[in-house]
Order: structure tokens, then sequence, then C-alpha cells
């Protein structure tokens, strides 16, 4: 038998009807609410508003990094790095990573996670694929090691003439592969990075979708094989409604590692940008500026426009969800 | 509309070497209303997932109409099933949950429409079409679920315990819907409860299951006055007719200080020197002191026109319980003894040993 699909709580009706009593304020509830509120919102004003504050305020100044001086220059930042081709293009990568990768990723996770759920015998119980649990850890594992130490591993992999990619190419027979560079050539080198980034969270998403999945009841699937649902249908009309929230969740994790990715490109590529910067990113940009150049203000400057992009992705993720009729998703 | 047959069907579950359903054999009439009962764990649930294919068939067969479904998936059975706690699909309203199959199945936009209209006004959902299942009454989703079957006009109807997450009340109401509609649809049905009233209620014909092992398929009638062995006459009828081992005596049966008469070509067919008397308690009537078995009563229950005496009494040294019909009018106190004797041909008598029906 399954879990049982009803459950709802109710009572929320009740209390807000009662009037309400204001409740004495004891020692015990003040000490509670200053430790277990204060202490925490403080800490969090200090170390994680306060300097958004501070960047925010930087971005309108001259400021050089290493010198208590600086000025005021109102925009004119902004108007800067709007202007500078460079930055524009590590935009354009940012934007180009954040429509690939978080797709990419998230539509592979929950093939994979279908598969080894649901993905069994169309007949008897509901149930995945032979040694699914085996698939389940090993597809994990990226996500065990560092993304620092992914992409030095995937730099290798990528190298023209001693790689493992271009030598399995070659005993293959593609001899035509012979030292070509991955990572070297403008055409190749986004690709093969995305590759890198979405090899490395395929099997994380895959166990996150995989627990979203074991938790939909499992009567519901029998509803729908018996109503005549194949696979396809099956996961299209049951699975991704009922897990759109952890989709959602998803969708902006991912959208943030996109929008950053500085780690794997900085290790991808030892000559900053790529070649023809067709691999630069924001981040890696904010950096050169702020650490060789010495332009904080600057650099702060393209700091707050990633946040702003970062804050605009999440909403524009929420939005969808919310048009596309979620939010009414909860268990009957 | 097509029979259903259960052929030899075994189902056993990995790393288990008792079946949960062992070698079932059941014809099921076109149209007909098949209850399957018995007590928790007895395989009746299996067996109606067997019929769904939601559960695999590891020998025999299982046929609806002249077709064998052994190996056919779910979605080709043509079958539709509700389930116990309803499985309706909670993102969609109430006319895409009831329209699901047909949308799959490719149906035109207007039929679709108009047959999920017809099977809410037959269940009476019409003004909750455009709800999620989450806006709904229990009775409501229950009925919802209902109507995800008849829309699909399928062969063969699958409901696996559907009232039991009803209350009482509306569990009675919707036990007596639920019989009239399919039988006014004229859909074959193959109910499983372990309700006994349910059972007895709804079915043209009741199997009744034990350990996976199929006890006795009979009309409710059938079942109550002649049941086939012990577990069957224990399991049917409320409260439990009272099952005594007595001795056998010179011309039937040691009933407390009377004897009860018994053919001896009947008690022959008896291993042992002891036979198990069963009688149901409104068959049990009060007599003289001195007479029949002396009952001590514990608990006396009066509901009105009848009182049931539940009460004990002692054979041989070892205590049993016992439940006496009496008159509602002059029910004995509680802590009374009364003496009771069970009416001449009212009287079932099993085997000892089998537990099996003896004569008839």
């Amino acid at each position: 038998m399954t879990q049982p699909v009803s459950g709802t709580t109710k009572g929320g009706g009740q209390a807000a009807a009662a009037p309400r009593r204001r409740k004495k304020l004891t020692w015990d509830k003040v000490s509670f609410m200053l430790v277990f509120l204060g202490v925490p919102f403080v800490l969090y004003i200090i170390f994680v508003i306060s300097p958004f504050i501070q960047a925010f305020i930087y971005s309108f100044t001259n400021w050089s990094g290493f010198s208590p001086k600086y000025d005021f220059v109102g925009l004119s930042n902004y108007v800067r790095i709007f202007q500078d081709n460079l930055f524009l293009k590590a935009l354009g990568n940012n934007i180009l990573l954040l429509v690939v990768v978080p797709l990419v990723t998230i539509v592979l996770s929950l093939a994979l996670a279908v598969v080894v759920t649901v993905g069994g015998s169309s007949k008897g119980q509901v149930k995945g694929l032979k040694g699914s649990g085996f698939y389940r850890v090993v597809s994990f594992f990226p996500y065990t090691i560092p993304a620092i130490a992914i992409g030095i591993m995937w730099g290798q992999i990528y190298d023209p003439s001693n790689g493992l990619l271009n030598g399995l190419l070659r005993a293959v027979g593609l001899s035509g592969f012979k030292d070509y560079p991955w990572l070297g050539d403008s055409r190749t080198a986004m690709l093969a990075s995305m590759f890198v980034i979405i090899w490395g969270f395929v099997g994380f998403y895959m166990v996150l979708f995989i627990a979203g999945i074991k938790g939909i009841p499992a009567e519901l699937y029998e509803a729908a094989r018996i109503d005549g649902a194949g696979r396809l249908r099956t996961a299209m009309n049951i699975t991704i409604p009922m897990i759109r929230d952890n989709i959602q969740t998803a969708y902006v994790y991912l959208g943030i590692v996109a929008l950053d990715a500085f780690v794997y490109m900085a290790a991808l590529f030892p000559n900053a940008g790529g070649p023809e910067n067709s691999t630069l990113v924001m981040a890696q940009q904010l950096f050169f500026t702020a650490f060789q150049r010495g332009q904080f203000g600057v650099a702060t400057a393209m700091g707050v426009v990633m946040a702003v992009a970062t804050l605009g992705f999440s909403g524009l993720v929420f939005l969808v969800n919310r048009l596309t009729g979620g939010k009414d998703q909860e268990l009957v | 509309m097509a029979t259903v047959t259960y052929d030899n069907a075994t189902r056993l579950y990995p790393g288990t070497n008792k079946p949960a359903v062992d070698k079932l054999n059941i014809q099921i009439e076109d149209g007909e209303f098949l209850v399957l009962v018995g007590p928790s764990g007895c395989g009746k649930s299996t067996s109606l997932r067997m019929l769904a294919g939601l559960e695999d068939v590891n020998s025999g067969r299982i046929l609806i109409g002249d077709r064998d479904v052994t190996d056919v998936p779910p979605k080709d059975r043509d079958i539709a099933m509700v389930f116990q706690n309803y499985a309706l699909y909670p993102h969609m309203s109430v006319a895409d949950n009831m329209g699901f199959a047909l949308k799959i199945a490719g149906v035109p936009k207007e039929e679709r429409l108009a047959r999920v209209r017809e099977a809410a006004k037959l269940l009476d959902l019409e003004q909750y079409l455009d709800r999620k299942p989450k806006a709904l009454s229990g009775g409501q989703r229950q009925r919802v679920a209902m109507g995800r079957a008849i829309v699909r006009n399928p062969q063969v109807f699958l409901m696996d315990e559907p009232l039991s997450n009803l209350d009482a009340k509306l569990r009675v109401q919707t036990r007596t819907q639920i019989a009239s509609l399919t039988r006014r649809l004229g859909v074959t049905t193959v109910y499983v409860t372990h309700d006994q009233t349910e059972a007895m209620t709804m079915g043209d014909r009741v199997a009744v299951l034990k350990d996976g092992l199929l006890q006795q398929i009979d009309t409710p009638r059938k079942l109550y006055d002649r049941p086939a062995n012990v577990f069957v006459a224990g399991f049917i009828g409320s409260p439990a007719m009272n099952l005594l081992e007595l001795p056998e005596a010179d011309g039937g049966v040691k009933f407390g200080g009377t004897i009860y008469p018994v053919a001896r070509e009947v008690l022959a067919e008896a291993h042992g020197s002891t036979v198990t008397l069963g009688v149901r308690p409104e068959d049990l009537e009060t007599v003289a002191a001195g007479e029949g078995l002396q009952v001590e009563a514990d608990v006396v229950e009066e509901l009105g026109a009848d009182a049931y005496v539940y009460g004990h009494t002692t054979l041989d040294g070892k205590e049993h319980t016992i439940v006496a019909r009496v008159d509602g009018r002059r029910p004995p106190m509680k802590g009374d003894t009364i003496w009771v004797r069970p009416q001449q041909g009212h009287v079932h008598l099993f085997d000892t040993k089998t537990g099996e029906r003896l004569g008839d």
C-alpha cells in the first residue's frame, strides 16, 4: 500500500477567528528572542547587509582599493562599464551560460531521475530500472569533487596533444581531431566549458529530483498507468507538475552558478578569457579590474550589476512558475 | 463489459516463500459485482492489483473476456480503478482528472467534455468541475474518483477499499450508490473490502480469502447460511458466530445439559471424537435453568428491538465467550445467568481438525 494522499492540515481558520490576546512578555520569552532572533540579526547586519551597502557605495567612487582616499564620481563607473566592450562581452557570455547551463542540466538530471525511480517495466509495481542504486551513486561522484579540481582535471582531459579526449578520439579512428585545441578554439571553448559545468552538476540535481519523485505517492503513478499514460506522458503530466517547486529551486541555483562560473573558467583557461575572450565571464573581469588594475570603484559597479542580474533572474523564475500555474501544488 | 477469469493465478513476493495469492481460481460473470473480502494480509488487494496489472503474476493466468492479459501492461487492459486514497491528480481540476484517460486515448475535446459532464451529472459533481481536489471534501473526492472510472466506460471496474476513508454515515450512503450505479451501468466490478457488511450488502457474490487462499465464493445468503469452513463461519456475520468445540454423544453432540441431535452419517465424517459446533447469536434460544448451556452475562447491549448478551461459559474447564440475541423487552441484567440452546436446524457443524463443514 502507499502513503495516504490525504492529510491537509486544517485549523488556521479557527485560530484567526478567535480574539487575539496580547501575551505577557516574560524574561523567558525576551531572552529567547534575544538569543535566537537578536544575535543572528546582528550578525547578519554586520556580515551580510553592511558589505552589500558598502559595495553599493563604493560603486559610485573612484576608490583604488589600497588608499584611504576616494571621491564620489556619480554614475560614471556604470556608464564606463556599459561602454566597455570587454565587460559587455563577459555579460553576453554569462547570459549564454544562463540560458544553456540550467536548462540542459535540469533536463538531463530530470530524465535520469525519472528513469532511475519510475522508468522500469510498464507492468507490475512502479519501480525504476534494474541497478538504479548503482547509477545513482556513480552519478553523484562529480559533485564531491571541488570545482577547482574539476576545472584542472578537464583542462588536462581537453589538452590538444596529451589529453584523454583527443586520445580517445584518435583511438576510435577520428584522426581529424589530432591535436584539436578544444579550449583553444573560439568555436568550441564555450561549449567545452559548459559541458564541464553541466557534468559537475547533473548528478547532484538528479539526486535532488529523485528525492522529490520519491515523495509522490505511488498510487498517482498507478492511476496514470491505468488511465493509459505511457512513460513520456507520465513524466510530463504527473512527475514534472508534482515536483515543480524542486525544479524552480534548481533553476535558481544553477542560474547563480551560470552568472558566476568564475572558478571553472579560471581553472580551464590559465590565459584569462579564453580564445578571443569567448569564455570571459563578469566575475573574471571584476577580478582583473579590482586586483590588477586597482580600479575598485569600477569593479564594485560590476559586482552590483552581477547582483542585480542574479536577483532579476531569480525573480523571473519565480514569476514564470507563478504564471504557469504553480503554487497550488500542495498534495490533496 | 466482459467476464474476468483468474486461472490458478499466483503471486509470490520476492524474498518470501509463501505466496501472497496462492492458485486463485475465480470466474466472474459479465456484469457481475464480485466482492473480495478477508482480514488484513489475506491477499485480496494483491489479487485486485494482479487483475489491474500493477502486480506481477508469477504463475497462472488472468483473462478479461477471452483475452489473456497476464502479460499486458495496465494501460492496455481497458480497466478503471478506484483507489483507497483516490489517487486524484492534485494539480488538475476535477474535469481534467476525470478526462485524463480520454485525453490520452485521443478523444476529441467536445466529446471528452460531454462525457465528463455526463458523469459529473450522474455523481452530482457538476458545480465542482473547475475545482482542484484539494478544495473538495472526502466524499466529493471519492465521487471524483468514481467519476474518473465511469467516464472511461471500461470493461471492468476495480475498487480497492474505496469507502474506507469516509465517515460511517457517508460510507453507508455511498455503499448503496456504488452498488446501484455499477448495476445500472452493467459493468463487471471487482470490489475489495475488509468490511463484511460492505461485502454482504454490495456483492452479487462474495469471495472470502485468507492467507492467500480462496476459502469460499458464493452469494451473500449462502455464505451466511452455509459457510464452508470455520474461518468463513467466524468471519461473516456480526456479531460473529459462536464456535464451540463439543464432544460427540450418542445421537448427537453434547451441548451443555442437552444433546443436540445430529445424523449419524454426518458425525461419521468427523475426525476425532469432538466436532466444532457453530451457532449464530440469533439462533440461540433461552431455555429454563438446567437445560442447554449455562452462560454468565458479562455485557448486555440493548438495541431496542433486540438485545445481545455477551457472556462466558465453561466447557471442560475451558472458558468460551458466547453471544446470544435475546428479547429486547426482557433482557437479562449484567451478571445474570441464562441458559441457552440452539434452535433445531440452525446449527453448523465443522470438523475440529480440518475446519471443513460437516454434512449439509
